[in-house]
């Protein structure tokens, strides 16, 4: 009892995942199974920003309090699902519990059927004294256990001696990071991406080519060792140096005789610097051509700041984008109360299922708000994306996907 | 898409023509009337530039005509000028504008009678209240180009570097932040706290809120440096902090802190092993008691962590409380949706100066967030307090309340010695005896 993970193996058995601990389980007790059964929680179920490690782990304690009372063993499964093997335990007692770990994300689309529903999505229930239920139980968690080990072997094949070790970075490295940043090349590190309007059966339109330091490729120059991603605060940090080594780069260009719109992302800070000041004179009167993106986080950092950029912006002739949002942010939060000129939403693929009408509601009124001309889809690696958008009424788009649009419409000059 | 303004700039304000306007009318006051369309408080997405040009254009025949005079001011605002024998047109247009509105809820929550769309004057009675209105705005405008400009100056920027002290960088944050892990820091914890207020300016403790001083860790540190001089540092400057925090209340003497108490945290925090140890070694009744005050910028920073952590510490019987909105901010953060159980709007004496318009927006956010979960925090003048009650609020925080509650102490102090002294006078055989 009170364990996770039973340490019992048949004597040659080696391998110690929580899935063959379980079929070894299994296995021992199929010749006595009276009292037994299983309930398989499917977390691989959750969008991926839901599935995070210590996401999981926290879910899993909701049932602590089961395994410390009951003859209850929880197994963590390679995939994120959790499954709870009992014997004799009332079926009342695991519902609190149960209830619990939904609770935890009632935000996502897994829990939106009803508890215990036909739909429901979230458990399956196994009793294992019935033949039927032991088999089906029995061959589902050895399909598991053959897909962790094959999950396994490639992410082995991925920490190859190529990969980057990737430490999360520390204030310590920060300085030195910093250091590097102000003078190492990064003219050939500018990439860019075009946002465009594309509407089924009709010419497309480049909005604007977003001009970006490519972050991989810029860590390996400035910290191979160093993951700059890992701490979200210190990033931001990073990102305030990087927008004026961009700025400055970007002003050397003659904006007179640029025929594409370009888009670039600064923090606030930035906006109201001196960097920004600089380049503005080199734009002179060609600052229509110039979307500035600022992030959500920072807009919420400091309202009065983001208010004083956005209106010095917007009067020297800029437009204003806000980055930074997905379809859950904007259950929370209306953008068209920031006034900006355009609003950006980042598609991710725990969208592709969106199907709960509420919160397809929200996107419409969105929409809506900010007007559908504002709105660009960006993100987007996908044909599904293309299609759930256009049927909120969405024709801008950017990301992977689009790239190779955009290249095609090139190649057959509808663009 | 297309290059739209580029001219615009160079023209002189509305604000400014609209003053001009009013000056020049002054010789012929009681000729015309006024009427103040009050588009500022429509929703952002029903103001766009289209909506503008369609009630602007609304105004076409009158002004061709020679009878009227429009100005559109900086917030979309809209003034109307016209000749009193055009009262009747001019009535005519307003309605087709207001019907243009029609479906927008500040035209909804109209009640019968009240008209929140549009303000009319008489350029005669009314002038010198018109003419106050106008110059309101136009200062409200030179204020916002001169704080825009401020944050540019290099000027000003070296001027608070000399009174604020130092910027901070990643090099004294790694400092502070070792520094931290082994340092006491029983003694600059510090407790405040949040009361009910009623009118006889009497304090009625709620909770406390227990916090590191970091005005006082920076004098015992770093002396010199405004931690606040780079955000993104500071926040992560927190996160430090909240390990600490957390260690300080495990600690035994801290179970014992009376009543409900309140302590910041960032969401990671929550989600980290440290929380988790905190959290096994207090008592489940304890849990009741606690109120976690999360930041909008780390709420915002990545939502789904904030909607699993506070799920997760809810379920507990933690409370939690949304922190760091101002009257700018808080109407765009929904509290019930986030699912907090309360929230912290940050005084500010704009809130007061900001006019009749500003007092009935706070009042509907308040309203909206719910007035009992709304606490007005930073209060340092009664003055805050006074403005917290007239929009519905009953909680407080800030040096104000403090100060009040010690008030309090005195003359709860002063009242009993007096009661002893009244029974000393009736009969010495009682004294001492309720004491």
């Amino acid at each position: 009892m009170a364990q996770t993970g039973t340490v019992m193996t048949f004597p040659g058995s080696e391998s110690t995942s929580e899935e063959a601990q379980l079929l070894t389980r299994l296995r021992f007790i199929e010749d006595d199974r009276a009292g037994y059964y299983a309930v398989q929680i499917f977390l691989s179920g959750l969008r991926a920003s839901n599935r995070k490690p210590h996401f999981i782990n926290i879910a899993a304690k909701t049932f602590d309090n089961l395994l410390n009372n009951f003859d209850v063993t929880l197994f963590k499964m390679d995939n994120a699902d959790l499954v709870l093997l009992c014997k004799d335990v009332p079926v009342e007692e695991i519902d609190p519990a149960m209830h619990k770990a939904r609770q935890l994300f009632g935000e996502d689309p897994l829990t939106d059927s009803e508890d215990g529903s036909f739909e429901d999505r979230f458990s399956t229930w196994y009793d294992l004294v019935q033949q039927g239920d032991y088999s089906a139980f029995l061959e589902n968690i050895t399909t598991l256990s053959e897909e962790a080990i094959e999950r396994q072997r490639r992410q082995n094949e991925l920490l190859s001696p190529n990969a980057l070790p990737g430490e999360r970075m520390q204030p310590k490295d920060l300085a030195a990071i910093t250091l590097r940043l102000q003078t190492v090349e990064i003219d050939d590190l500018i990439h860019e991406q075009a946002a465009a309007v594309v509407r089924p059966g009709a010419k497309g339109e480049i909005l604007f080519r977003e001009q970006y330091v490519a972050m991989r490729e810029l860590q390996k120059r400035v910290a191979p060792k160093v993951n700059l991603f890992g701490s979200n605060w210190l990033f931001q940090y990073l990102t305030e140096t990087i927008d004026r080594r961009l700025l400055n780069s970007l002003a050397r260009q003659d904006f007179e005789i640029m025929t594409d719109h370009i888009s670039i992302n600064l923090n606030i800070s930035t906006v109201l610097g001196r960097e920004f000041q600089h380049f503005h004179q080199n734009v002179g009167a060609h600052s229509s051509k110039v979307v500035v993106e600022l992030q959500l986080i920072d807009v919420f950092a400091d309202m009065s700041a983001y208010a004083d950029a956005r209106d010095m912006l917007q009067e020297n002739g800029y437009r204003v984008l806000i980055d930074g949002l997905n379809p859950l942010s904007l259950q929370f939060f209306d953008p068209a109360l920031l006034e900006a000129d355009l609003v950006k939403i980042n598609w991710g693929q725990e969208f592709e299922n969106e199907d709960s009408k509420t919160r397809v509601n929200d996107m419409r009124q969105v929409v809506l708000n900010v007007g559908a001309d504002n709105v660009i889809l960006g993100r987007v690696d996908s044909e599904g994306a293309v299609i759930w958008a256009l049927s909120l009424g969405v024709s801008r788009f950017q990301g992977f996907y689009i790239d190779t649009i955009v290249d095609a419409m090139l190649a057959k000059g509808i663009i | 898409m297309a290059d739209t303004e580029g001219a615009k700039k160079h023209i002189p304000s509305q604000e400014n023509l609209l003053l001009a306007y009013m000056q020049r009318l002054e010789s012929q006051k009681g000729e015309h009337k006024a009427v103040h369309l009050h588009l500022s408080d429509l929703k952002p997405y029903n103001r766009r530039e289209h909506h503008l040009r369609a009630a602007e254009n609304s105004f076409e025949n009158l002004i061709k005509t020679l009878n009227g005079q429009l100005f559109l001011v900086k917030n979309s605002d809209m003034f109307f000028f016209f000749k009193n024998e055009a009262q009747a047109q001019a009535e005519t247009v307003i309605q087709k504008v207001r019907f243009l509105f029609g479906d927008d809820p500040l035209l909804e929550d109209e009640h019968e009678g009240e008209n929140l769309f549009s303000t009319w004057y008489d350029t005669g009675e009314d002038f010198q209240e018109l003419l106050h209105l106008i110059e309101g705005l136009i200062e409200l405008e030179e204020k916002r180009k001169k704080d825009t400009r401020a944050r540019m100056d290099t000027r000003a920027a070296l001027k608070i570097r000399q009174r604020e002290g130092e910027p901070f960088t990643p090099e004294i944050l790694s400092r502070v932040e070792t520094a931290l892990e082994r340092a006491d820091l029983s003694n600059l914890m510090r407790r405040q706290f949040v009361c009910s207020i009623d009118a006889q300016m009497i304090p009625e403790q709620s909770f406390s809120e227990m916090f590191i001083s970091i005005a006082d860790l920076r004098e015992t540190m770093i002396p010199g440096i405004n931690l606040m001089s780079n955000r993104w540092l500071f926040q992560h400057l927190t996160e430090t902090l909240d390990r600490r925090m957390l260690s300080l209340l495990s600690k035994n003497d801290a179970q014992s802190i009376s009543g409900d108490i309140s302590f910041n945290a960032n969401v990671t925090t929550l989600l980290s092993s440290g929380f988790q140890d905190f959290d096994d070694n207090i008592t489940a009744s304890r849990r009741g008691s606690m109120i976690i005050e999360l930041q909008k910028v780390d709420i915002f920073a990545d939502l789904g962590a904030y909607l699993f952590a506070r799920e997760f510490v809810q379920e507990k019987g933690y409370r939690v409380c949304l922190d760091g909105l101002t009257h700018k901010t808080m109407d765009m953060v929904d509290r019930e949706r986030l699912g907090a159980d309360m929230a912290k709007l940050v005084w500010h004496s704009d809130m007061v100066d900001g006019g009749p318009d500003m007092h009935e927006k706070i009042r509907g956010m308040v309203k909206r967030a719910n007035p009992a979960k709304v606490i007005l925090c930073r209060v340092d003048t009664r003055e805050a307090v006074d403005f917290g009650h007239s929009v519905g609020i009953k909680m407080f925080q800030g040096h104000f309340v403090e100060n009040l509650i010690s008030e309090d102490g005195r003359r709860r102090e002063l009242l009993r010695l007096k009661r002893r002294m009244e029974r000393a006078e009736e009969g010495p055989e009682f004294s001492e005896e309720y004491d």
